[in-house]
């Protein structure tokens, strides 16, 4: 039988080799955290990087220019003020999740509309968090909804909805702002970027069957 | 160290890194029918013909749509319309964690 000390000492050497291919491969390779670059030595980044969205699409862009700059009540931003209309069939209990991406600080108006209630979840995901670490902002049924929103941090921010009844249900969704892009997330996980119009041009409003390319 | 105190550190390593793991699976939806059930398994055929099999535990939340009340794996039948909530780190490897039996889907209409 081995000794408390000894069991210890092999508890925390345990701890400690866990912690180096934790680090040295894990994070990697589940999530592109690369903080010594052995990930990208070893190949493993490409691992995370193999979801099926050209993630450039959604990626940070211009900070600056989408950061608001405030002159007292004003608030004055360098980058293109743009509009999207978009329209979802959602299938009986399927869902969908529709993002733009905001710069902390920076105003999204919005109005949807569903032909019936869905499950409703008005959230954000930090950019640099984990995966499934979405902050939620407002999450309750609801049939539609109008209102801003003030990106509390930079990253994507938008909705998620679901149908949670057997017949098909219809969203459309209309909002105008300061983000750089914006995204269609599936239930089969697979990402869809959206090209976005300026505001001044007419916008393109598009009809989206989820789980359907079109 | 000797090497048996060596074996168990790494043994000990090797689950630390198995707990963080748990931690990177993916949350899937499945809405089909039910293909076939055992007290430990189920397979359920997806809307889009693919076959999907999964464990079950005695974790796994089973209900009757919009009914909280758990009902047992026992109460799966082949044929029955379910909505699957299920975790892995792909599809061969997944644990359902919530089965709701719903009413029968309608085929959607081709377009």
């Amino acid at each position: 039988m081995p000794s408390a000390s000894k069991l210890l000492k092999a508890a925390a050497i345990a701890a400690a080799i866990a912690g180096l291919l934790l680090i040295i491969v894990v994070l990697p390779a589940e999530y592109g955290i690369d903080p010594l670059g052995t990930g990208a030595a070893l190949g493993l980044t490409r691992i995370s990087d193999s979801t099926p969205l050209p993630e450039e699409a959604v990626a940070p862009a211009d900070q600056a220019a989408l950061t608001p700059v405030a002159e007292g009540p004003v608030a004055h931003y360098a980058a293109e003020y743009k509009s999207d209309v978009v329209e979802f069939d959602i299938g009986p209990y399927e869902y969908v999740e529709y993002k733009y991406r905001l710069a902390q600080g920076a105003t999204m108006l919005y109005s949807w509309k569903a032909s019936s209630e869905v499950i409703h979840d008005l959230h954000g995901e930090r950019d640099g968090a984990p995966a499934n670490s979405a902050e939620s902002f407002e999450k309750r049924n609801r049939q539609q909804a109008s209102g801003t929103l003030s990106a509390p941090f930079s990253g994507l921010h938008g909705w998620y909805w679901e149908n949670p009844g057997g017949d098909p249900v219809h969203v459309k969704l209309t909002t105008a702002g300061f983000y750089s892009a914006a995204v269609e997330i599936r239930m089969d996980h697979s990402r869809h970027p959206r090209v976005l119009s300026s505001a001044n041009a007419p916008p393109v409003r598009t009809t989206s069957e989820v789980g359907t390319a079109r | 160290m000797s090497r048996r105190t060596w074996t168990r550190t790494l043994l000990l390593a090797t689950l630390l890194l198995g707990a963080v793991h748990l931690f990177a699976h993916e949350e899937f939806r499945f809405i089909g029918t039910i293909a076939r059930v055992q007290s430990a398994q189920l397979q359920v055929k997806t809307k889009e013909g693919q076959t999907i099999a999964m464990k079950l535990n005695p974790s796994t939340y089973i209900h009757r749509d919009k009914q909280e009340a758990k009902v047992t794996a026992a109460d799966l039948k082949v044929g029955d319309s379910v909505v699957v909530d299920a975790l892995g780190d792909n599809l061969t490897d997944l644990l359902a964690l919530e089965v709701r039996i719903v009413p029968p889907i309608a085929p959607t209409k081709p377009k």
